[in-house]
């Protein structure tokens, strides 16, 4: 299915074409790129720079593969199938390379602060890869957005962010200036994110192989992690703000919430999200929650009750308007916000507690 | 939508009307993105030059409230140069000649007179629209919150069966929902005449079904709408309200006249999970509950896709979860309903509601069931109408201009038009709690032509009294090109600068939909 969504519905899929790949014949729908027949033959090829949801780069060369005829090593990424080719995804000297590439990229990295997966730092763990050397990297970098942060030490220069800033949100906020040891990611000319023409959606972070770019709100106010990902229990579930719909989940540790992440290849969504969904979750925890029933007393004033206080109240006042006013001269109005759940039992309670069709929500719009 | 959300980036036209996409529905906006990408044309129709606008093949900035005539001019256009499908219009729908007879009352130069737009470009709009194959209509609130919303519709559905836009992938006519669950709020029969399922309350065999079910008797007499409720609340008919997560103080057209109204009712509950206007004002009882990160359960989104969404942290303090407070509620009215539990709730849905018969809890965990799902083996809907219209023939229906209930005049000369921004979310009870977005926007506006700035010497930032019959709030000023002029636009949000304070009585009188997008204001400095 991934292959389906990455090519854009598939109109172009109904032909297959067949080709070898590590000494076995592979048949893949045509328009495939090597890395996705890789994938579907179970060889696993490592990337860094390659996000199914931006067009193909071949920049960061980890998807290296050989390829018989060819003058030199092709990148998996970036190259399609095309019938009887000889591949080979595996082998000794792609072993070399790969590690030999993955030093370059260690030996200018450092690690980020684990609010984030580190893709670069999994791969050397995994790999037994170590830097042979390391060089200075950028400075520290500050802005004050509360959103997005940015830590130029863990950048591998990938450009996804920038990638994605351009061609999915197509906002361009984001650009890669300078050369060598200079290059760096900035927002816009070196202004604020909040400045730019940036929309804090957060898909740089995203899609941020090694965590450079990180959710902000998951580091407290003097600079320490509130939890890494890996400590955080990630609860999948679904956006509560516009009707997209999009499905995202929930870290959280400690009972608190952590980040909001949204996968890749998930839900209509796709691994988007916007800077509400992704960001506006400070709600859920916000000392304006009502964490006790009131109740209204002979003063006018909302005063704290029980929950039987509470439901003793309503049973008095339905009660008493049922029997003075008829069942139909109470309304039930639901937020189209609540579950299907809550709101089907509310419709029912009217319905068939009270004894009222009167149900309706802001849905009539 | 009668197609999905992922169909939008193989679309090769899309039709947007009265919706601004990249803020009201951002990631969906994405796919609309990726299409333009792609090459595909656009088509915006919008009194605001908005993102899409910008980026536009044709954009048709037209006046607030005239989209019936601009439609109807689409369609003299597709008549008249032979654009329609005629085989569709022939065999698939029903009351062609009558819509036909009302849409040649519409030459393009008569709707670009009233519209405010180029009768050129109406011509290549509508050639663009019925040429292209692949051609999708998606709409939003600029289409639905007028005293003709309904006709508004009706008008886009016309074009669709014109032209055969219906019932392919990327084909068809698309309402973006404004609310997670605005779509499932209807389908669970949260409607004064529909059960669960869409099924009429005034159907006899229906109501027994359900009182069956429910152990009680269904009661015969279709509720009141909304908007009669509001209304309610000044005659006499209604005299308590159980309020489930809404705001209608701040939500409603005309805050004033409900304030009032509100004054008037003798008992209100209110459940939620902050106080609000109106609870904090008019609740009898308050129950705090829960948010979506503290609840089991399901959304369905606005392409009919049933999701689920699971618990992931206990509700604060001594909040319930809403399911367990209404269960607790019907308890205490000497109801027992047993145990609250989300699965078996929907499961009872389900089993009363054919076209959500074969969605159940399990075969959601992956990607969700799009309704229709009649049974346990049903793959779901993407694409509604498939082969022919759902009921059989498509029916036309012949649309005229409505005037919108409160135009300008002498004393209130500008047109205001309300909606979203892509920082804050209706009432912004959340959004206004994130310091982050308050960054970005914390203060409401109102935007301006240039010219009605310079002829008013105003510029952005300063302050600005707006005001209506029916009240007045004071906003900061924002010079944009964005806006025509003669024409504001003010977003909803913000609870002290309360569009609801201007907005007036007009609805639509089939459904009650509140017509927030025209309402006649003067400025004073």
């Amino acid at each position: 299915m991934a292959t389906l969504v990455l090519l854009g519905g598939g109109a172009c899929m109904k032909s297959k074409i067949t080709f070898t790949l590590d000494g076995q014949t592979i048949e893949v729908p045509a328009g495939s790129t090597l890395l996705e027949a890789c994938r579907q033959a179970g060889s696993e090829v490592p990337t860094l720079c390659h996000d199914d949801r931006l067009h193909p780069y071949g920049g960061c060369r980890m998807c290296l593969v050989e390829m018989e005829g060819a003058p030199r090593l092709v990148p998996a990424c970036k190259t399609q199938v095309q019938a009887d080719m000889q591949v080979r995804s595996q082998s000794e000297k792609l072993e070399r390379v790969r590690t030999t590439i993955a030093q370059m990229l260690l030996s200018e990295h450092t690690p980020g602060n684990g609010v984030q997966e580190d893709q670069l730092q999994s791969y050397a763990k995994k790999n037994k890869v170590e830097a042979p050397l390391r060089f200075a990297s950028s400075a520290a970098w500050e802005d004050r957005n509360r959103f997005l942060g940015f830590d130029p030490q863990a950048c591998i220069l990938c450009d996804r962010c920038v990638r994605y800033c351009d061609e999915v949100m197509q906002c361009s906020a984001l650009e890669h200036v300078g050369q060598g040891s200079q290059a760096r990611i900035q927002p816009t000319n070196g202004q604020s994110f909040l400045d730019t023409s940036c929309e804090l959606c957060g898909g740089c972070i995203s899609t941020c192989p090694t965590g450079a770019l990180y959710e902000k709100q998951a580091v407290d106010a003097d600079g320490k992690v509130k939890a890494r990902v890996e400590q955080t229990e990630k609860t999948r579930t679904v956006c509560t703000f516009c009707g997209v719909g999009c499905v995202l989940d929930v870290h959280t540790h400690q009972r608190q919430v952590v980040k909001i992440s949204a996968e890749a290849g998930v839900g209509s969504n796709d691994g988007h999200l916007c800077n509400k969904g992704r960001f506006a979750w400070q709600f859920i925890h916000h000392p304006d929650r009502l964490q006790q029933p009131l109740l209204r007393n002979a003063d006018g004033h909302l005063q704290a009750a029980s929950w039987e206080q509470a439901y003793a109240r309503i049973r008095e006042g339905f009660t008493r308007i049922q029997n003075q006013y008829g069942s139909d001269s109470i309304g039930f109005l639901a937020s189209s916000r609540c579950t299907n759940e809550d709101v089907y039992t509310l419709q029912k309670l009217a319905r068939a507690v009270i004894g009222t069709n009167n149900v309706h929500s802001c849905a009539a719009t | 939508m009668t197609n999905s959300i992922a169909e939008i980036e193989d679309a090769d036209c899309m039709l947007v009307v009265g919706s601004n996409t990249t803020e009201a529905h951002p990631v969906l906006a994405l796919r609309m993105k990726k299409a333009l990408r792609r090459g595909a044309a656009l088509i915006v129709v919008d009194p605001r030059r908005t993102w899409l606008a910008e980026r536009a093949t044709i954009h048709l900035q037209l006046r607030p409230g005239t989209d019936i005539p601009l439609m109807n001019a689409f369609a003299y256009v597709i008549l008249q140069e032979g654009l329609a499908d005629f085989a569709y219009v022939e065999n698939l729908t029903e009351n062609f000649e009558a819509f036909a007879a009302a849409a040649q009352e519409w030459s393009p130069e008569r709707a670009a007179e009233l519209c405010g737009v180029d009768a050129e470009q109406i011509r290549r709009a509508a050639r663009l629209y019925a040429q292209t194959e692949k051609a999708g209509i998606y709409y939003t609130l600029g289409v639905t919150e007028h005293v003709c919303g309904v006709d508004n519709v009706r008008s886009l559905s016309n074009l669709a069966l014109l032209t055969g836009h219906l019932g392919r992938s990327s084909v068809g006519v698309n309402p973006l929902r404004g609310q997670n669950n605005v779509q499932g709020c209807n389908d669970v029969g949260n409607n004064p005449v529909f059960l669960p399922g869409y099924q009429l309350v005034e159907d006899e065999a229906t109501r027994a079904k359900f009182g069956q079910a429910w152990d009680c008797t269904v009661p015969a007499a279709p509720g009141l709408r909304l908007d009669q409720m509001m209304d309610g609340m000044h005659d006499g008919r209604i005299k308590a309200f159980y309020v489930m997560g809404e705001d209608p103080v701040v939500s409603e057209p005309h805050a004033k006249q409900i304030e009032s109204g509100f004054e008037k009712v003798e008992f209100v509950v209110c459940q939620d999970i902050f106080l609000n206007e109106t609870s904090r004002r008019y609740a009898d009882v308050v129950l705090p509950s829960t948010c979506f990160a503290e609840k089991d359960g399901t959304f369905t989104n606005s392409e009919r896709r049933v999701q689920r969404v699971r618990k992931a942290l206990d509700p604060p303090g001594q909040a319930r979860s809403d399911l367990r407070i209404l269960f607790e509620v019907a308890q205490a009215l000497g109801v027992d309903w047993g145990e609250p539990d989300a699965e078996k709730v929907w499961n009872e849905f389900a089993d009363l509601s054919p076209k959500f018969f074969g969605i159940r809890y399990p075969r959601l965990e992956e990607r969700g069931l799009q309704w229709p799902c009649p049974d346990s083996s049903h793959p779901g809907t993407p694409f509604l109408h498939e082969g022919a219209p759902l009921r059989g023939k498509g029916l036309f229906y012949p649309v005229d201009h409505v005037p919108a209930w409160e135009e300008p005049c002498a004393d209130y000369p500008f047109l205001l038009t309300t909606g979203r921004t892509l920082y804050h979310y209706n009432a912004a009870t959340q959004t206004a709690r994130s310091d982050g977005h308050l960054d970005k926007q914390a203060r409401c506006f109102v935007e301006i032509s240039p010219d009605d700035a310079r002829e008013m010497a105003l510029d952005s930032g300063s302050t600005l009294r707006v005001e209506s019959r029916r009240g007045a709030i004071e906003v900061e000023v924002k010079v944009t090109d964005a806006v025509h002029p003669g024409v504001l636009w003010m977003p909803m949000h913000f609870a002290e600068a309360r569009a609801n304070v201007l907005t007036g009585d007009g609805k639509d009188p089939e459904i009650g939909t509140p017509e927030y997008k025209v309402t006649a204001v003067r400025l004073v400095r």
